[in-house]
């Protein structure tokens, strides 16, 4: 048995530094733009001034219909369609690429909803003792609002990166070689179906539980204000 | 001085300030008393646009403001800048440092430089008893010190004004003396300021002039010695209803 694990370890490590690491990095990344951009459209009230208001009101129904869509479609059939259907539209696009669109926009929707609750979650004290103060909404969102909602969001985020990087595990279905795949692969050559899908996912909960605890640190280091935490 | 002329409030069609008007002299301390839900906090509250009444004119003297009219960005900057507020609950900055509190606003809204923003800033927490608290977060300090804190970052935006709003309400009697003397002591200096509070103690020690607040209207509005030695009826009624012995002996 070791023998099997230790001459399929390097192609399996291979893939996950080359597909199944960097596509949930990249995808997390521009995810949470996408989150944080959705959120913050959503979140703001527009001023009076119509030049504003109702570009405002146009960015937030394609903000709520790119949520919608995102969140009552199944991942899998999002890359099929990113991947398989865009072509016969005229949009070819290399599997990675495919895949970072798919996986961005999908945790971004999610995560956008994230962000907006713990933007809610401030109170209207906050945004009242700052107004007083002649704060802008910016000054206001930067300074006080947004550190406080990173402390609310942080678990819940770290939920959405931590699937993400078990749903890489979907881009074998659109061609690309991650660790999943590869154990297929190796699968079809040796018969050890248990004990290579065993390995994948120990794998796959090495990465998560290296995670957890980037999510604990962080939110010790967010927490440092809150009483009771030891900072 | 600031004037507030025929002002009218609604929520959800209600009235709660009705067509009313009065003025907060400068240099003296106003008193607002009244029963809960008079609309007491909402005029108050209106004076820094945190409430926008339906009508009405806001008149600083050199500002003036038609609540009717949009107010644009700047119009809010300056009234707001003439203003500071204390709240009830001191809506202190949780993310912040006890000295970050007080000097955050100052350097970027004034664009004050930061190391005398600071040397101030430490002044006023030396004044209120709370020097060496400068690098603490808020939830490690007590109600009455968040409250001085809260006291200490009004004033450091210099404003002509300080509207507190029930500052003591959710404090215990023994926190709340210390920030009942701290208001004593700037009322004394010449501060203006409007208090709406329900310690009529402190309100007999430190008004230049009372308003009482009823049903959006403005039943009294004179000096404290009227208020207190020779009041109304319904006055007379309200003072004695809110005090604990007088309340057991009419029943």
């Amino acid at each position: 048995m070791w023998h099997i694990i230790i001459t399929s370890l390097p192609e399996m490590l291979t893939a996950m530094l080359q597909y199944t690491i960097p596509l949930a990095l990249v995808s997390f990344f521009f995810g949470l733009i996408l989150a944080v951009l959705t959120a913050l459209i959503k979140f703001i009230q527009p001023s009076e001034n119509k030049l504003i208001k109702y570009p405002w009101l146009v960015l937030r129904a394609i903000a709520n219909f790119y949520v919608w869509v995102f969140r009552s479609t199944p991942l899998l059939v999002q890359l099929f369609i990113i991947f398989f259907g865009l072509p016969s539209a005229g949009i070819q696009l290399s599997p990675f690429i495919a895949a970072v669109i798919g996986f961005s926009m999908n945790t971004g929707a999610y995560a956008s909803e994230t962000i907006r609750s713990a933007l809610l979650s401030v109170p209207q004290d906050q945004w009242d003792a700052a107004f007083t103060l002649n704060f802008t909404t910016k000054q206001t969102l930067m300074k006080i609002v947004l550190p406080q909602a990173v402390r609310i969001a942080l678990p819940p985020l770290s939920n959405s990166f931590i699937s993400l990087v078990k749903d890489t595990s979907l881009a074998s279905s659109i061609t690309i070689l991650e660790m999943f795949q590869v154990s297929q692969q190796i699968t079809a050559k040796n018969y050890q179906p248990l004990l290579m899908y065993t390995l994948a996912a120990a794998l796959y909960a090495v990465i998560c539980t290296l995670l957890t605890f980037l999510q604990h640190y962080l939110e010790r280091r967010t927490s440092k204000y809150v009483k009771g935490s030891e900072a | 001085m600031i004037s507030v002329k025929n002002i009218v409030k609604k929520y959800d069609g209600k009235e709660v300030l009705k067509d009313l008007s009065v003025d907060f002299p400068s240099g003296k301390t106003t008193v607002i008393l009244g029963p809960s839900g008079s609309g007491k906090s909402t005029l108050l509250r209106s004076l820094d646009l945190l409430v926008r009444p339906e009508s009405g004119i806001l008149d600083f003297g050199d500002i003036k403001l038609d609540y009717s009219q949009p107010v644009s960005k700047k119009l809010s900057f300056d009234i707001r800048k003439k203003t500071s507020m204390v709240f009830q609950n001191w809506n202190l900055f949780p993310n912040l440092t006890v000295l970050q509190n007080i000097t955050t606003a100052p350097i970027t809204v004034l664009k004050q430089p930061k190391q005398e923003t600071e040397e101030k800033a430490r002044k006023l927490l030396e004044q209120v008893g709370l020097g060496e608290y400068a690098d603490r977060f808020p939830s490690q300090l007590s109600g009455g010190q968040q409250q001085r804190i809260s006291i200490c970052r009004a004033l450091a935006m210099n404003p002509e004004y300080v509207l507190l709003d029930e500052p003591t309400s959710a404090l215990d009697p023994e926190l709340e003396t210390q920030v009942l003397l701290i208001l004593e002591e700037l009322s004394k200096m010449g501060q203006s300021m409007i208090i709406v509070t329900h310690n009529m103690e402190f309100a007999r020690s430190v008004a230049d002039k009372i308003v009482f607040v009823e049903d959006g209207d403005i039943l009294f509005d004179d000096t404290p010695d009227k208020f207190f030695n020779h009041p109304t009826t319904r006055i007379k009624d309200f003072l004695s209803g809110i005090t604990f012995n007088d309340e057991k002996t009419t029943k």
